[in-house]
């Protein structure tokens, strides 16, 4: 009995450390709420951590054509990130109008993303970090193709 | 004896309990005030749109030297056609520094008024257009932002990132404003992260 209490307990444990090393980099979170019937609802929360892993799992023709694309911009995309990692929360860009609100900010280590429309509601959550590690595996990608 | 040490010791508690408490109250008021934010903000009532855009003028500073396309390299942007063949921009710029405040150009029809000037240690450019919508453009830029932008070996390229720092440095100001019968625009500089 002692020695099963003691197996649940390390597997626990090990399910514990496990969820806390997948969330150390946060989470992403992408909600999208359809007003207008059949009225989608979608909510997907994943540990940001799986971004970068889920890079190397894509197909490597699409991988190499992104990462080409991609590449002017990564230094640009890189200091961004760099100094978003310093920068205090703060939006950056809110815009409205009659039917919709858009609005892009920082907010505790995570780029959020809101667009309020007349027929539905997108919230995309994702930290610096991982968007930071994904970037840099698509860099890696593209001199790999190269 | 005894009493006057436990006294002095009170206060001295009291004193450091207030100097710890002032500074956390400034001290976050202090950091904050370091980065500043460049705002820009269009309204237009008439159609019921707003744009608001915050950025730390660090950011930019950080992120422009990192893109080189077109005309933009270095932090730096290649003016082709400039037609400022003949003008000696920097000879200009010295001596309008070196002058006292004043109007340098004014300029008056039925269409417009245009007025350049002198205050403060800024430029000052007044532009009222009668023929489209009543605009009126108000330009503020100190002249250490300008210097900055000119500071450059070439004659024919502006050094965004040096006028991006300089503005920094400058202080809370006013940019640019845009007013016609319909939209306003505003770019400003100053330490707050938002627009309230």
């Amino acid at each position: 009995m002692i020695l099963l209490g003691k197996s649940v307990l390390g597997m626990a444990g090990v399910v514990l450390a496990g969820a806390g090393i997948l969330c150390s980099e946060g989470l992403v979170h992408v909600k999208v709420v359809e007003r207008k019937p059949p009225g989608l609802h979608i909510s997907v929360i994943a540990p940001a951590m799986l971004a970068p892993i889920a890079v190397h799992f894509a197909p490597q023709r699409d991988l190499a054509q992104a990462a080409r694309e991609i590449q002017p911009y990564v230094p640009a995309i890189r200091a961004a990130l760099d100094s978003l990692r310093d920068t205090e929360d703060v939006v950056f860009v809110d815009v409205k109008e009659p039917y919709e609100r858009v609005r892009v900010s920082k907010l505790g280590g995570a780029i959020v993303v809101d667009v309020d429309h007349i027929g539905e509601t997108v919230h995309v959550s994702a930290p610096v970090r991982a968007i930071s590690s994904t970037i840099e595996q698509l860099a890696a990608a593209s001199s790999n193709s190269l | 004896m005894r009493e006057t040490m436990r006294r002095r010791t009170q206060i001295a508690t009291v004193l450091c309990l207030l100097v710890a408490g002032s500074m956390a109250v400034v001290g976050p008021a202090i950091a904050a005030s370091a980065e500043k934010y460049l705002h820009v903000n269009v309204e237009d009532p008439t159609r019921g749109e707003s744009v608001n855009v915050n950025v730390t003028l660090s950011m930019a500073e950080r992120i422009l030297p990192a893109i080189n396309n077109h005309n933009l390299h270095n932090g730096k942007i290649l003016i082709h056609n400039a037609e400022m063949n003949g003008v000696d921009i920097r000879a200009l710029l010295d001596a309008v520094r070196t002058a006292p405040d004043n109007e340098f150009v004014t300029v008056k029809d039925k269409d417009s008024d245009v007025r350049v000037a002198k205050a403060s240690g800024n430029i000052i450019v007044h532009v009222i257009d009668r023929k489209n919508k009543e605009q009126k453009v108000d330009v503020t830029v100190p002249l250490k932002v300008v210097d900055a932008l000119f500071n450059t070996v070439k004659n024919d390229e502006l050094d965004i990132v040096a006028a991006l720092r300089a503005l920094s440095d400058a202080g809370d100001v006013l940019l640019v404003t845009v007013q016609d019968s319909s939209q306003k625009v505003r770019v400003w500089v100053d330490s707050q992260n938002t627009q309230d």
